[in-house]
């Protein structure tokens, strides 16, 4: 078990292009879990890859414990690593494709046998030991990746996607025992993946990335209440945290929010966290608001200039609770010129905003109602529309 | 999705289609049956008119259990039946070289009546034949008494009926039908190995096939493999003067290549045909393809489990290439095997102990071309292991004629 450590590590593939790592300080301490979280093309595979030794770092330092790994070839740095689409060896049986790795070291066969049983147990492979992976189901295949990260009783594991393969019930039960195994093991683990649930679940500590650049890196509690900046504040959450245009308007004792004919009173623990409120009043600000920001009115005692009226574009019932879609007549938020709710690909209306307001399911709303929602603005986020950084 | 019609026009469609495929098939097949039916037949029954695809040998029955006439026929030697054209019985052929005499019957110079040269008497009359003066001889034709000149002497065989040995006869051997049987002479096949030292050219053609098709495998890995994973300067370029070498055509090389033989000292010697056939471009362009399309991260996950290059390579890489590795041994198989023209360059036709298989079946078409037999035997000798080959490898032809690296 080890920490890893990046000391300004950069990677510039070859043929130019922008960095795919820019200057990344990062500490993993020992026995943690850590997860790597971004959209596509954010780096964080790169970073793995870089500590798995598979890309060579262009600047900077990589350690792994103590030891300066840069120029380490991958199989002398003691690691292991879960690929997206578990590379197993295709001609080897579990058994071989586990015990691999001890071969490789020439570790004695009575030992090989007994290890590899060992973590076929604790992964509940046993009886598919003498089996190829093609006679094996997808998960079944991913915890022989396990298995085989397993055996070798690693200093760090890296796990690059390991879940995205499996269909939506195996995922959410393979990730508690991913979480498990890691406790267990008590090894260092580095969890690349683009799910921010899978994120906010599984790590100790998240490391948010954006186009190669480190963004925010920690507990997933404190990423989702105290987002670093606006990229932050609209990746964590689902669903995504609203994001307005606004302008602040009213007096420094009770400011508001003015955007789509509408206005909006800001409560006073919103002014405690984000005092820069008061010298922007008069100025275009980022209003972010959860989506559990909102209530039915009535359900909680909230004053008046804190109720808005809305009319619901479209109401889904989940059960427990009700996501109402608003449309405001408010461009989209937009950093470095792109719309920040838009996915790869998406071609969304920038005129308008959507947002999205989560309410108790006691309620029956039906698309076209109009509602007057309360709004906890002393909860919301406030970011400079330029600089994407909170107003704190 | 399989699209299949129905009704009595979809029918007719059908057996059309069927025929008009069968007949192609017999088209395709019919050499090779001809072929395997010639390498069995004996040196007579090749030259049998009309020709036929079933060897066939003379009907023969053992001498003592014949009633012999009294002749002199080599007892030991079974002798062959004939049927006669006026008897449903068969007759042995107990002497075939026995004097027979031909008589015309005075009344019907046309008729020609052979008798063993005893029989007839001569009546002491004469008779002017075409102006030449001839005896007149009284036969026995039929139980009656016919005058006959004597137009010719001749040699001709004594045949006896199997039901009634009474029934002696003298007949030109040519005129009579022999009896035949189905009777493969496999015989040829010995003949052509051992006496025709075919046994030496089909050793030579093994092992110059093995090594040629181990070399090229082995060669085409490593570079294939090269030239697929592993990053160095030039990779690209060298790779593609490589591959533009399969563009020049064989007969381009065969004089720089005979020099180059002529060099080294390997003129007349089976190293010529083995060691510049053991790198094959192509071979390492099959593989490269192959190995490209294996995920990288197979190779990522060997890495990180220790495995040094030469481990990946044949622990993971190799036996994952088995179907581009069974495609390549085919295809070098077939082309080691057939090779003729670079073996005829290089191997004296003076040298035996030096000839393939394909050489080997040139000399003897060239040589004793009346020996059709054993020229089609000795095709089938070489013609047999292709097939073999063909038969157990046929999904890797198909494979790669339907996907040729592109997986």
């Amino acid at each position: 078990m080890a920490e890893v450590t990046f000391r300004s590590v950069s990677k510039q593939y070859e043929g130019g292009g922008p960095k795919a790592v820019h200057d990344l300080e990062l500490d993993i301490k020992d026995g943690e879990f850590m997860v790597l979280v971004g959209p596509s093309g954010c780096g964080k595979s790169t970073a793995l890859r870089m500590i798995a030794g598979l890309e060579e770092i262009t600047e900077g330092e990589l350690r792994i414990g103590d030891r300066l790994v840069n120029d380490v070839p991958p199989g002398d740095r003691d690691i292991a690593m879960v690929f997206q689409n578990y590379a197993l060896y295709p001609h080897m049986t579990v058994r071989e494709n586990i015990g691999f790795a001890l071969e490789v070291a020439k570790v004695k066969k009575a030992e090989i046998k007994a290890r590899t049983e060992e973590a076929a147990e604790m992964l509940g492979l046993t009886e598919y030991l003498d089996r190829l992976p093609k006679a094996l189901s997808g998960g079944q295949r991913q915890r022989v990746a396990m298995g085989r990260a397993i055996v070798r009783s690693p200093q760090v594991f890296l796990m690059d996607e390991p879940l995205s393969n499996l269909d939506a019930k195996l995922r959410v039960q393979m990730r508690s025992e991913i979480i498990q195994i890691q406790k267990r093991l008590g090894t260092t683990m580095i969890y690349v993946t683009h799910d921010q649930i899978e994120a906010m679940t599984m790590g100790h500590r998240v490391a948010v990335m954006r186009l190669g650049v480190l963004q925010q890196v920690a507990h997933p509690q404190e990423l989702y209440q105290r987002p670093a900046n606006l990229f932050v504040a609209a990746f964590i959450g689902s669903p995504a945290m609203n994001l307005i245009n606004v302008t602040l308007d009213g007096t420094a004792e009770r400011p508001t929010a003015n955007f789509a004919g509408h206005t909006l009173a800001i409560g006073g623990g919103a002014i405690e966290r984000y005092p820069q409120i008061v010298d922007r009043i008069g100025s275009s600000v980022v209003l972010g608001l959860r989506p559990e920001h909102f209530s039915m009115e009535g359900d909680f005692d909230l004053p008046e200039d804190q109720i808005l009226e809305f009319e619901i574009e479209l109401a889904e019932a989940m059960g427990a609770e009700a996501h109402l879609h608003i449309m405001l007549d408010v461009p989209v938020v937009e950093l470095d010129g792109q719309p920040l709710s838009a996915e790869d690909g998406d071609e969304i209306l920038t005129s308008t905003t959507k947002i999205i307001a989560r309410i108790d399911g006691v309620h029956y709303v039906t698309s076209g109602d109009s509602l007057r929602l309360g709004v906890k603005t002393h909860l919301a986020h406030f970011f400079d529309p330029d600089t994407g950084l909170p107003l704190s | 999705m399989s699209v299949r019609r129905k009704g009595p026009r979809a029918t007719i469609v059908r057996i059309v289609t069927y025929l008009c495929l069968v007949s192609v098939a017999v088209i395709v097949v019919f050499p090779f049956v001809v072929a395997f039916a010639t390498s069995t037949k004996n040196s007579q029954d090749i030259f049998n008119y009309p020709p036929t695809l079933i060897p066939k040998e003379p009907q023969t029955i053992d001498p003592t259990e014949v009633a012999l006439p009294d002749v002199d026929a080599d007892a030991d030697e079974p002798l062959p039946l004939y049927a006669f054209p006026d008897s449903d019985t068969q007759f042995a052929l107990v002497d075939n070289d026995v004097s027979v005499a031909e008589f015309r019957p005075l009344d019907d110079v046309d008729r020609i009546i052979r008798l063993d040269v005893t029989s007839g008497e001569k009546t002491g009359e004469v008779v002017i034949i075409d102006g030449a003066e001839e005896d007149i001889f009284a036969i026995e034709v039929d139980g009656t008494t016919v005058e006959a000149y004597r137009s010719r002497l001749t040699s001709g065989g004594q045949f006896v009926s199997l039901d009634d040995p009474t029934d002696v006869r003298v007949e030109l051997v040519n005129v009579v039908e022999p009896l035949q049987q189905f009777g493969p002479r496999l015989e040829n096949f010995e003949e052509v190995l051992i006496e025709k030292d075919f046994g030496r050219s089909l050793t030579n053609t093994v092992l110059v096939t093995i090594a040629v098709v181990s070399g090229q495998i082995l060669t085409s890995i490593l570079g294939g493999y090269a030239f697929a994973r592993i990053k160095f300067k030039g990779s690209g370029p060298l790779f593609l003067l490589y591959l533009g070498s399969v563009m020049v055509p064989f007969v381009v090389l065969i004089i720089p290549l005979f020099q180059l033989m002529l060099q080294v000292g390997w003129l007349d010697n089976l190293s010529a045909l083995i060691i510049p056939f053991m790198f094959s471009a192509y071979g390492t362009f099959l593989m490269r393809q192959f190995f490209i399309s294996i995920p990288i991260e197979i190779e990522e996950a060997a890495l990180l489990d220790n495995a040094s290059r030469w481990k990946i390579l044949w622990r993971i890489m190799v036996p994952l290439a088995r179907p581009a590795t069974a495609t390549l041994a085919t295809f070098g198989f077939l082309y080691a095997w057939n090779s003729f023209f670079w073996p005829l360059v290089i191997i004296n036709s003076g040298n035996p102990d030096g000839r393939v298989l394909s050489l080997a079946l040139s000399t003897l078409g060239g040589r004793s071309s009346t020996d059709l037999n054993l020229v089609f035997a000795g095709a089938m000798v070489a013609m047999a292991p292709p097939i073999l080959v063909f038969l157990f490898a046929q999904r890797y032809f198909v494979e790669n004629s339907a996907s040729s690296g592109l997986k």
